[in-house]
């Protein structure tokens, strides 16, 4: 056999490593996209359906923030619930495990891939129920401000979601306890986001000092609850 | 004991894996009970025992999938608990589970475990094991669309990708067809040189006589270990069916 | 294991005296503590023969349960993410055993607060359920101890199912105050925060809401200290069961 030297790879080497392996299977399967996609344009027809009865003089935009996070949340549920699936069929991570590396690394690719992927649906949903709700209303000027709570939510939703997705990966009836585990959690980040990116659609007075406290709150939450994920990697990861 | 310390460390270098009341319990449920062997080097150890008497649980620990909870194991002179890094980058496993991801191509899957690894010329190192398993020609294609044998192969040249010193092997034989056997049965022909093994078998023919070294585990007890050499497998099958019972096998 | 210690022997008395105590609590609040001024009223009444220009508040008598009930669930559910983390760091089944039993105290007092509250709100806001933020925590303190139990009976391998368990726990207690902090901070539209300003009980207020607090916390460390001891034996006789089949 030929020459092999082993150099142990840096952290950040093997991140990027373990983050190609999530994109390169996404986007040849693009099994998760797909179902995400479509998940999110089903919830926005049930949207279309809850709201056809709304009186004439009803105003979308004061519960618009509302709806784009419940399309967010149920989406990115689908998508946390596969993100183990190609790890456990021919268990490939107890081949991660055997690998000499910080296992943490684990815990921070599939969560900036499952950050990725949901923000890639964002991108394609978001628009898409601008159609379909909003051409009529005249959302604020400040809208596009809605972009920071739209992605500090996203990072918050991505690193809880993963670490929780781990523990259900490995349990019985993993779909809706990923739920049940996930939502509860989960909620006081969206009471915070859903506050920001209502204020930024729909302007009024006070606009500045309810969305910087509702977004320093989210981005608290965000720290917090990663650094403590991020923490309890290991002793979920190991058995 | 103070005549020893000072020899230890000769020993040490010599020894495959030292386990000394190696025990894995959790609450009153032992998986493991005071397990103690030593294993010397460019040794192949065969692992017998029922479902549920430690096999596989000996070879996570050994392997530093599982934390032992009591005793002490050194793994090619590494301590398995202070040292797993280390211990981890001169290992492998294979199992009768693939760990390889069935969307990914062949040759996908082997660069990334070359990459992990830090293997320098990743590239020349995957064309070579494609080579030594004979996939060559399927590098391209996705593992999902292999036989269990090939895909077995694949596990296989994904185990050897950092040139592990001690190959584990969990049950790699279950499921195969006979051709695959036969490649298998090959391949761990030319890997024992310069290697430890260490192998769960189901088969007691095949593993003994594959094997320089015996473990027999019985509720997480050790039954027996010996060299292979000490007994013929008409007395090993006779001891078995004796004290572990002929079920199971 | 061994067989009893001076906390069992103690649980008894805890369970007694709490009980005496917080009973003394609720009388002592129907009789000596005073009414708490409500609302100004729109126009004057003569309620027991006095002239009164505000609503004396009856259904605040319910506080006197509410509060001790409500911070003994939080007292209990500190504790889950305190054993659950010696558990994690000592891998010890006992810890796991613990966090488990003081996360059930947690979710009958999480439960009763739930019920007090929702009782005392229809009283006073005329609504059986807003997102006010008290009961907002409240009922996610609810959902995140309930999916605790569901998680652990998704999990066969006892290890990872204590482990599992006590990774949520640490989640879950440190979910309930940031969740407290974040609907308190930014309030609800529809349902403006109602904060009372008047800060400093009287004492004939003081001396119930002490002893019923006691009193239920002493209730809750019996009833803890009971069921640890039941679930002890019941394993060491799984135990045992174990033993005579091997």
């Amino acid at each position: 056999m030929a020459e092999l030297t082993i150099v142990r790879p840096s952290a950040f080497k093997q991140f990027r490593v373990l983050l190609g392996k999530e994109l390169r299977q996404e986007f040849r399967t693009r099994e998760m996209l797909t179902s995400m996609g479509i998940y999110a344009l089903l919830v926005l027809v049930i949207f279309g359906a809850a709201l056809s009865q709304a009186a004439q003089g009803f105003d979308i935009l004061q519960v618009s923030g509302g709806l784009i996070w419940a399309l967010i949340v149920f989406t990115s549920l689908l998508g946390l619930n596969r993100s183990f699936s190609s790890e456990k069929e021919e268990a490939a991570l107890e081949g991660i495990l055997l690998m000499p590396m910080d296992r943490s690394l684990i815990f921070l690719s599939k969560a900036t891939s499952n950050l990725i992927f949901l923000l890639l649906v964002e991108l394609i949903s978001l628009p898409l129920f601008y159609f379909f709700f909003l051409t009529i209303s005249s959302p604020a000027p400040s809208f596009w401000m809605a972009s920071l709570p739209l992605l500090v939510g996203s990072i918050g939703i991505a690193g809880v979601g993963t670490l929780l997705a781990t523990i259900t990966s490995n349990a019985r009836g993993k779909d809706v306890l990923l739920a049940l585990l996930f939502i509860p959690i989960i909620y006081p980040l969206l009471h915070a986001v859903v506050a920001a990116t209502t204020v930024v659609v729909v302007g009024g007075d006070n606009l500045v000092g309810t969305f910087a406290t509702s977004l320093a709150l989210a981005g608290g939450y965000d720290v917090v609850m990663l650094a403590l994920s991020w923490f309890l990697y290991e002793f979920v990861i190991s058995n | 004991m103070t005549d020893t310390v000072a020899i230890a460390p000769d020993i040490h270098l010599a020894l495959a894996i030292q386990a000394e009341g190696l025990g894995k319990s959790f609450g009153s449920r032992k998986a493991l009970d005071n397990v103690s062997f030593e294993l010397p080097e460019q040794a192949f150890l065969s692992i017998f025992g029922h479902n549920g008497a430690g096999k596989t649980t000996l070879l996570r620990v050994l392997s530093t999938l599982a934390r032992p909870s009591a005793g002490k194991v050194e793994v090619l002179g590494l301590d398995v608990r202070e040292k797993p890094e280390e211990l981890r980058s001169r290992i492998g496993l294979i199992s009768h589970r693939s760990m390889l991801y069935p969307d990914l191509t062949a040759e996908e899957n082997l660069l990334f475990t070359a990459r992990m690894y830090g293997v320098q010329n990743p590239k020349a190192r995957v064309s070579e094991l494609l080579e030594l398993v004979e996939l060559t020609a399927r590098r391209h294609d996705p593992v999902r669309g292999f036989s269990r044998g090939m895909t077995q192969r694949i596990a296989i040249a994904r185990a050897l990708v950092p040139d592990p010193a001690l190959l584990f092997l969990d049950e790699p034989y279950s499921g195969l067809d006979p051709h695959a056997v036969e490649i298998l049965d090959r391949l761990l022909e030319r890997l024992r040189f310069g290697k430890n093994l260490v192998m769960i078998s189901h088969d007691l023919n095949h593993g003994f006589a594959l094997a320089t070294h015996l473990l027999v585990l019985a509720q997480g007890k050790v039954a027996l270990f010996t060299e292979r050499d000490e007994l013929d497998v008409r007395s090993f099958r006779e001891f078995y069916r004796n004290s572990v019972g002929a079920g199971g096998i | 294991m061994r067989e009893r210690t001076i906390f069992d022997s103690l649980a008894w008395m805890a369970l007694l005296l709490g009980a005496l105590l917080s009973t003394a609590g609720f009388v002592l609040a129907f009789t000596t503590a005073p009414m708490v001024k409500g609302v100004d009223l729109q126009v004057f009444a003569q309620i027991g023969g006095v002239h009164v220009d505000y609503q004396l508040l009856f259904s605040q008598k319910i506080f006197y349960f509410h509060m001790p009930v409500a911070i003994t669930s939080f007292i209990a559910l500190l504790f889950t993410a305190i054993y659950s983390i010696i558990f994690l760091v000592k891998k010890d089944p006992k810890y796991d055993l613990r966090a488990r039993i003081a996360t059930e105290i947690a979710l009958v007092f999480v439960l009763m607060t739930m019920a007090s509250g929702m009782l005392w709100e229809r009283y006073e806001w005329g609504v059986w359920w807003t997102w006010e933020p008290r009961l907002t925590t409240y009922f996610i303190l609810t959902l995140m101890v309930i999916a605790y139990f569901i998680l652990r009976r998704a999990l066969d391998d006892p290890e990872r199912r204590a482990t599992y368990a006590a990774v949520f726990g640490v989640i879950a207690a440190v979910n309930a105050p940031i969740s407290f902090l974040i609907t308190r901070i930014i309030p609800t539209r529809t349902h403006p925060v109602i904060f009372r300003t008047d800060s400093g009980l009287p004492p004939d207020m003081l001396l119930p809401l002490l002893l019923s607090m006691f009193g239920i916390l002493m209730v809750a460390f019996g009833i803890y200290r009971f069921r640890l001891r039941e679930q002890r034996l019941r394993l060491q006789l799984e135990d045992l069961k174990a033993q005579l089949e091997d």
